[in-house]
């Protein structure tokens, strides 16, 4: 197997647009949930999201933006930003050797809810002709396929909240196995439609709305926490080989060292300790990577009652006693759930925060649970921690759990830590 | 009085930010960035603005010019009175 390293990141999120951005947003622990300003908003019972500012009319021309859903306008920024920031990480390359790995859970689903009303709101049967083109799950990773040349596999994974770890984590197998020399990975989501807002209010898993400060309504791991709150936004990343990417020069900004799966293979939405730390196994198994060796997690961190419950017994589960020492960041609570977008975002977050030896703050941990003891690094960022080593956790309806393990990027020079 | 292809150009400038300059009779739609699906939506939003009922066979309008003498020609056969009324832009035209 070869060694991967990550060397392009783009991101559009609630935290900002651009690494740089989002970093400094989540190190002070700024919250992009905010109140939603929609018409429709007043027929929710919690009328908040994680908004990304991004204005699909400034971004693509009007031509081009007729045949986008916002889903796949978000990738194709993020995906661009990647491929931009990875300095020529597309030279060069076989184009057939090329491959783009793209996670979404609800796909083009604010076309698909336009045509709904269309049809039944209106009771007008002008369904827009590219309504199949922008709703189907992969049209973003098609669109990023399109718009840079790439000719190898053009893959879409929907496995609800855990797509777009599976993306980066099946990425990387195709690139650590010699099948691929580049790749474009990560996750897209735009999942505010009218339709698909109240449908996330229908399952009972959305957080209310805390009234004096709406921005602090997602609070994973405090007692008071009361569910999730849906965001929109995309993150790409850019990975090929070790050693491709310092012999071309590249400034190397993390590696995967490898990803895990398994299946709960028992409830549609109950959260399993068994599945979850089986995951983490799995992962840290494949990365062959000792349970000691890891330095900070990024959970998965709903804020739902019963995630976070579940992810803090797997955790104990997988580390024993040392769990008490491992920081771990629920950065949801500022960014929002993004979807299938998330575990995509989290990873990038996670590449951020082991290079700039932070672990990121669990924001808005008002109350201690009995049952959440771990360290979650509560409301601040915790500055000199030199993780070298961290998992990005993703859980999804479903049971399908990914955990990614990732390793920080030699400061002094690429590839200035120990190869695995 | 307003011309139909000054009025089908004032469509294409507002919802597709074309320059004037490249509308002209003998321009293709599909270098305006308008393809086959492309023109099923154009012509939905021409159906608005001319106050025409568009048939529902399919038609192959490979210019500006072609769509000009259909459009034409379906305003002289419905009987729709000016073709100076002022052009609507309601809130369907896409986004």
């Amino acid at each position: 197997m070869r060694r991967v390293a990550v060397s392009g990141i783009g991101v559009v999120s609630p935290l900002g647009n651009g690494a740089a951005q989002v970093l400094a947003n989540a190190r002070a622990g700024r919250s992009g949930v905010r109140k939603l300003e929609i018409p429709f908003a007043s027929r929710l019972t919690a009328p908040i999201a994680a908004t990304a500012s991004f204005d699909d009319g400034v971004e693509f021309d009007p031509g081009k933006a007729r045949m986008l859903d916002r889903f796949s306008m978000l990738a194709l920024f993020a995906a661009n930003q990647a491929v931009q920031e990875a300095h020529g990480a597309l030279s060069d390359v076989d184009l057939e050797r090329a491959g783009v790995f793209v996670g979404t859970g609800m796909g083009g689903t604010l076309t698909m809810d336009g045509g709904y009303q269309t049809l039944y709101g209106e009771q007008s049967d002008r369904i827009k002709p590219f309504t199949i083109l922008m709703g189907m799950h992969n049209a973003a990773a098609a669109w990023i396929g399109i718009e840079h040349g790439l000719r190898g596999p053009n893959m879409t994974y929907s496995t609800a909240c855990s797509s777009s770890t599976v993306a980066i984590g099946e990425a990387w197998m195709r690139v650590a196995c010699g099948q691929l020399d580049v790749a474009i990975a990560g996750g897209a989501e735009a999942p505010l439609s009218p339709g698909s807002l109240k449908a996330w209010e229908a399952l009972h898993t959305v957080a209310t709305m805390d009234v004096l400060d709406p921005a602090a309504s997602c609070r994973p791991f405090s007692r008071n926490r009361s569910g999730m709150v849906l965001g929109e936004g995309a993150a790409m990343l850019v990975i090929e080989p070790w050693d491709r990417a310092r012999a071309r020069g590249a400034d190397i900004l993390g590696e995967i060292l490898g990803y895990g799966q398994s299946n709960d293979a028992s409830h549609i939405t109950r959260p399993s300790v068994e599945g979850q730390s089986a995951a983490m196994q799995a992962a840290l198994r494949v990365a062959g990577v000792d349970r000691q060796e890891v330095d900070a997690i990024n959970a998965h961190g709903t804020g739902t009652q019963a995630n976070d419950r579940t992810e803090t017994a797997a955790i104990r589960a997988v580390f024993g006693a040392r769990a008490d020492q491992i920081p771990i960041s629920a950065t949801k609570a500022m960014h929002g759930h993004l979807l299938g977008a998330a575990g995509a975002l989290e990873c990038v977050l996670s590449l951020l925060a082991m290079q700039h030896e932070i672990a990121l703050p669990t924001m808005h941990l008002q109350l201690p649970d009995p049952e959440c003891d771990l360290d979650y690094v509560p409301n601040i960022a915790r500055e000199d921690v030199a993780a070298q080593v961290m998992i990005s956790n993703s859980f999804a309806f479903g049971g399908t759990n990914a955990v990614l393990v990732l390793r920080r990027a030699g400061r002094e020079s690429p590839g200035g830590i120990g190869s695995h | 009085m307003t011309t139909t292809f000054e009025r089908l150009s004032a469509i294409l400038m507002k919802d597709y930010k074309l320059q004037p300059d490249r509308l002209t009779l003998d321009a293709p739609l599909e270098s305006l960035g308008i393809d086959s699906l492309g023109t099923v939506e154009l012509l939905w939003n021409i159906e608005d603005a001319f106050q025409i009922k568009l048939p529902p066979d399919p038609v192959e309008l490979p210019t500006m010019g072609d769509v000009v003498r259909y459009v034409d020609e379906l305003i002289a056969k419905q009987g729709v009175v000016s073709a100076s009324a002022p052009v609507r832009n309601p809130a369907r035209q896409t986004t």
